[in-house]
Formats: C-alpha cells, structure tokens, sequence
C-alpha cells in the first residue's frame, strides 16, 4: 500500500533523514515511534507530498508521489501536528471547502459529510466558528477533514497531543474504529497510546530504522529473561537468601518500597521456568504473605528506551 | 481554484479587513468625486487616475494576508497535501483580492451615474481609464500576492508590498535620480560635451518614465488607448505570479 524505499531529506548541512525504508501493508494501523527531533514529521510530511525528499521514493497505491502527485494524493487523508483549520468559518463551511479541494462531487457530498460529521461526533457544533471550539472538537474537525474524499490512507501526526484523558480515549476510540477499514500511520511519543492502537511500530531514531516489529516480538526479543514482582510483609534479607535458592531464579532485586512493612522484590528468572509456585510455597513456608505477584512485561517505554540508546 | 476564490474572497468580510479596505476606498472616491461636484464639474478620468495613487496603501492591507496567514496558521499544508495545484492556489487567492477590487469599483460606477444624470460626460477616456485601473489592479495585486509569499508575517508582507509599489510610483524620480548620478560620473571620467551628456541622461530617464505604469496612465487621460501599457501591467502581474508559484514550490525544498 505505501512502499517508502531509502529516504533522504538533507536540510542544508543537517540531515534529518538518513535512508528510511519500509512498508505499510493495507489494513494495517503502524506506530510511528521516535524520540523528539528524531524525523518523524518530516517523514510524515514527505509521505504526504507536503515536503519533497532529497532522494528515496515514496509510492503509494502504485503512485510515486512526486511523479504522479494527484493520484498519489487522493489516497491519503492527512492530519498534521497542528489541524490546519481556518478559524474564521463554520465547521460545515470548512468541511464544505475541503470538499471543494478534495473534489468530492456534489452528489455524494451531503451523504458523505453526515457520515463522517456522526463518525467523529462534531454534528452539534456543525454551525459553530471553528476559533469557538475547544482543542478536543478542533482536533476531531481536523479528523474529519482528513477523512473527506474517503482515502484509503489516514495519517495521524500526535493525534491525541494536549487533549484531557478524556478526550483521549474518545480519539483512540475513534481511530480504532477507523481502522477497520483503512489503512493508518499514527506518530506519537506517547507509548501507551501507539501500544493501545498499533498493529505494528517502527521506531526511528536520529533519522534512521532503529526497529520495525509488532509489539509483541519486540519486547520478546528484548525480554530474554522475565521479571517476576512480588511484594509481601515480613524480613527481606532471609526472602531475598530463600528465593535465590529457588532452582530457575538468576536473581532477586530488593525494590524500595513506599511503606515499612510492605517490601517488594523483583526476581529475574529465565524465561522458559515457571517459578511462580515454588515462590507461594517459599514464603508460605517463611511465614511472609505475599500481597502481590505478577509478571513485568517490558513496556513499549523500556523498549523504546534501550532501542534508543542502543542506537 | 473557484474554491480557494470563494474562500479567501469570502473571509474578507469575516474580519475588517474587507470593510476596512472598501471604507478607505469609498472615502478617498467619494472625496474626490464630492470636491469636483461640488464646483459642477466632474472628471471620472482623473478621479480614477488619482485613486490609482493610493494604491500604495490600498493594495498591502488586501494582499497581506492572502499567503503569510496560511503559513503562519499552517493551514498552507492543506494545498500542499490536497490533489490540487499550487498555480491553482495562486489564481484564486490572486483573484479573491482582484475581486475585492471589483467590489470597490461600484463606488466609481455611482459617480458615472451621478455625472451621467448631471449631465456630465462620459466619453471614451473614462473607458480607457476603467481599463487601465484594473491593468494597475492586477499589476500590483501581484505585487503584494508575491510580497505576502516570502514571510510568514503580514506586517512583513505588507511592508514589502509597499515598498515595491512606492518604487514604481517613484519611477520617474528614481530616474532623474540615477541619471544625474551617472552624467556628473561621466564629466569625473572623461570630459563629454553637454550634447553628449544631456542625451545619456534623457535616455536613462527615458528607461525609467518607460518602467512607469503611471505615465502610461497619464496617455489615457488625453483619450488614447494604448493597447502597449495593458500588455505591459498584464505582463508584469503574470511575472509576479509566477515568482510566487515558485516561492510556493520552493518551501517544499526548504525547512518549514
């Protein structure tokens, strides 16, 4: 659906990209992962024609995006970081204008205004001058505006950035909906966000492919070894001494823990050993009840952090 | 393009710049009208040719906005990422101004209708004027669409314009100016004889005063119709079109 081949964007003497490639198959919701600066807008923004690459290709659908930039640019709804939204008309004059620009026909337009208008919940403000709306209804205006002409290809760009909790969820609500039936490429720093929506990430770094995975096998491939926690009441030396004599268990970390009598514990075991009884029936025996237990997993933070430092 | 037209044409009157521009323009005509009516008499040539004048300050406040705004407000990426063409964005928000243009014309209509129902006259060289108003329209809307490209800033956009538009309406002085300078270069040089001097410098400040869309209008108050300056101010504007589809173009190649 989008093939990105050794992308390169050279702004003087400073390089922001420096040869990224890879695909986007159809259907599919990729993360778009990147420490600040890292080159994810610009890539975002030569995917979607806004800027043009030093040299690499874009082609999307079967278009090349410099070569054949109308084609390419029917497929491809966009919302960048800041909604480009004219503040002095109404939310319909506005959809109404990028349905100008976008070509939708006349016929099919009110029928495609209601539907995405009830989509992204902005029917009630429809009258309202855009400058009058709060951020949360500017960010779904601008949403709605990406998905005029029905491309096949949504771009996100931070989406949920300086929106309340709420309206967070909303969003991630919205665009889990949308992509049943597009495709979509979603940037953020924020990790729980791209884990909650993502099929896939690609993570780049100092405008190279620090990684391309699902989430999954990423943090497989990070997490040799499993980290189990558990936190209990009673004396953390003798815990510490008993649960390393656990047969599996590599070794027990002390965690500073927020109360006195509440310790908690952090054992490394190797991956394929299932330690978790032998642990009940160890500090069953030592007389120290166990409050908590639970496997960490690494977070897409952890995996993001070490990937880029690693790099 | 008919879109980016009714939008920016549009959101004139959505903000007072629209009203601001037509109230100076219908103030400064009606003046003008008022002062000749007044003493019976009317001459919508010169009253034309004298709006012309104020162009210099007409034209920034109109086309100030027209690209700087987009930019500021990153509303410009709708165009850059939407399937139309940037000569397209140039032409509407180039006639969306051109437009407001029109709509201040009105006021120079009523004036023909008043002298007309006075009794004035109305002959030929009010038509040529009419023309050569929107050939200067044009012109320096272009100017100021050109201005408003290289910044993101519309006091910037209109400073510019502005300073551009002084440079043609001082064209004459700039020419009297640089010839001046180079005959007293000259006799430093050499030694010519006056003949000599006196026809450099009716030439360099020939060049000038053919640079000077406003002598071109100065013809049209004798009633001549000179196709040549048209073609001139056409030629001009669609070179300053064309210098800001390029500057458009070129943000793609640059940092944002």
């Amino acid at each position: 659906m989008i093939e990105i081949k050794n992308l390169v964007k050279r702004y003087g003497k400073k390089l922001a990209v420096n040869g990224i490639s890879f695909t986007v198959n159809k259907g599919e919701v990729l993360g778009f992962l990147g420490p600040n600066g890292a080159g994810k807008s610009t890539t975002m923004n030569i995917i979607t024609g806004y800027l043009s690459s030093t040299s690499g290709s874009v082609v999307i659908n079967g278009h090349d995006i410099l070569e054949e930039p109308e084609l390419a640019k029917k497929s491809i709804g966009y919302l960048p970081e800041l909604p480009p939204l004219y503040l002095d008309m109404t939310v319909i004059e506005y959809l109404d204008f990028m349905c100008d620009i976008k070509g939708v026909s006349k016929k099919d337009r009110a029928p495609q205004l209601a539907r995405i208008m009830s989509l992204v919940k902005i029917v009630d403000v429809g009258d309202r001058l855009i400058k009058n709306l709060s951020k949360g209804y500017k960010q779904r205006v601008g949403i709605a505006q990406a998905m005029i002409g029905n491309p096949e290809i949504l771009i996100l760009d931070e989406p949920t950035v300086g929106l309340d909790p709420n309206q967070i969820r909303e969003i991630r609500k919205l665009i889990r909906h949308l992509a049943q039936n597009h495709t979509i490429i979603i940037s953020s720093h924020i990790l729980s966000e791209i884990q909650a929506v993502c099929d896939r990430v690609v993570i780049i770094n100092k405008g190279k492919v620090a990684a391309i995975d699902t989430i999954g096998d990423l943090s497989t491939r990070l997490n040799e070894a499993k980290k189990i926690l558990v936190a209990f009441k009673g004396d953390e030396k003798l815990v510490c001494n008993l649960l390393r004599a656990i047969p599996g268990v590599e070794n027990v970390y002390l965690r500073e823990s927020r109360s006195a009598d509440i310790k908690q514990v952090e054992v490394s075991v190797m991956s394929e050993n299932d330690v978790r009884s032998s642990i009940f029936y160890t500090m069953a025996k030592a007389n120290s009840p166990i409050l908590e237990m639970r496997e960490l997993d690494a977070s897409l933070e952890e995996i993001f952090l070490s990937i880029t430092k690693e790099a | 393009m008919l879109a980016i037209l009714k939008r920016e044409f549009l959101s004139y009157f959505k903000s007072p710049v629209g009203y601001v521009a037509i109230a100076l323009f219908s103030f400064l005509s009606g003046f003008i009208f008022v002062m000749s009516f007044g003493n019976a008499y009317s001459n919508i040539t010169s009253e034309i040719i004298r709006l012309c004048g104020f162009f210099v300050v007409l034209v920034p406040i109109v086309t100030m906005g027209l690209l700087a705004d987009d930019k500021r407000r990153g509303t410009d990426v709708i165009y850059y990422t939407s399937p139309i063409k940037l000569t397209a964005v140039v032409l509407g928000k180039f006639l969306a101004a051109v437009g407001l243009f029109v709509v201040m014309f009105i006021n120079i209509v009523v004036h023909m209708i008043v002298t007309k129902a006075y009794g004035g006259v109305i002959d030929a060289s009010v038509f040529t004027a009419v023309v050569i108003y929107f050939s200067i329209v044009l012109l320096y809307v272009s100017i100021g669409l050109f201005a408003s490209s290289i910044s993101d800033s519309q006091i910037v956009a209109a400073i510019v314009a502005f300073v551009f538009i002084m440079i043609i309406q001082l064209l004459p002085t700039i020419g009297s100016f640089v010839s001046s300078a180079v005959t007293s270069l000259l006799s430093i040089l050499g030694n010519p004889s006056s003949a000599t001097l006196n026809s450099v410098s009716q030439k360099i400040i020939n060049i000038f005063v053919w640079l000077d869309p406003n002598e071109r209008i100065d013809t049209t108050s004798l009633g001549i119709f000179n196709l040549v300056s048209v073609f001139y101010c056409l030629s001009f504007a669609f070179f300053f079109l064309f210098l800001t589809y390029r500057m458009l173009e070129k943000k793609r190649w640059t940092q944002s």
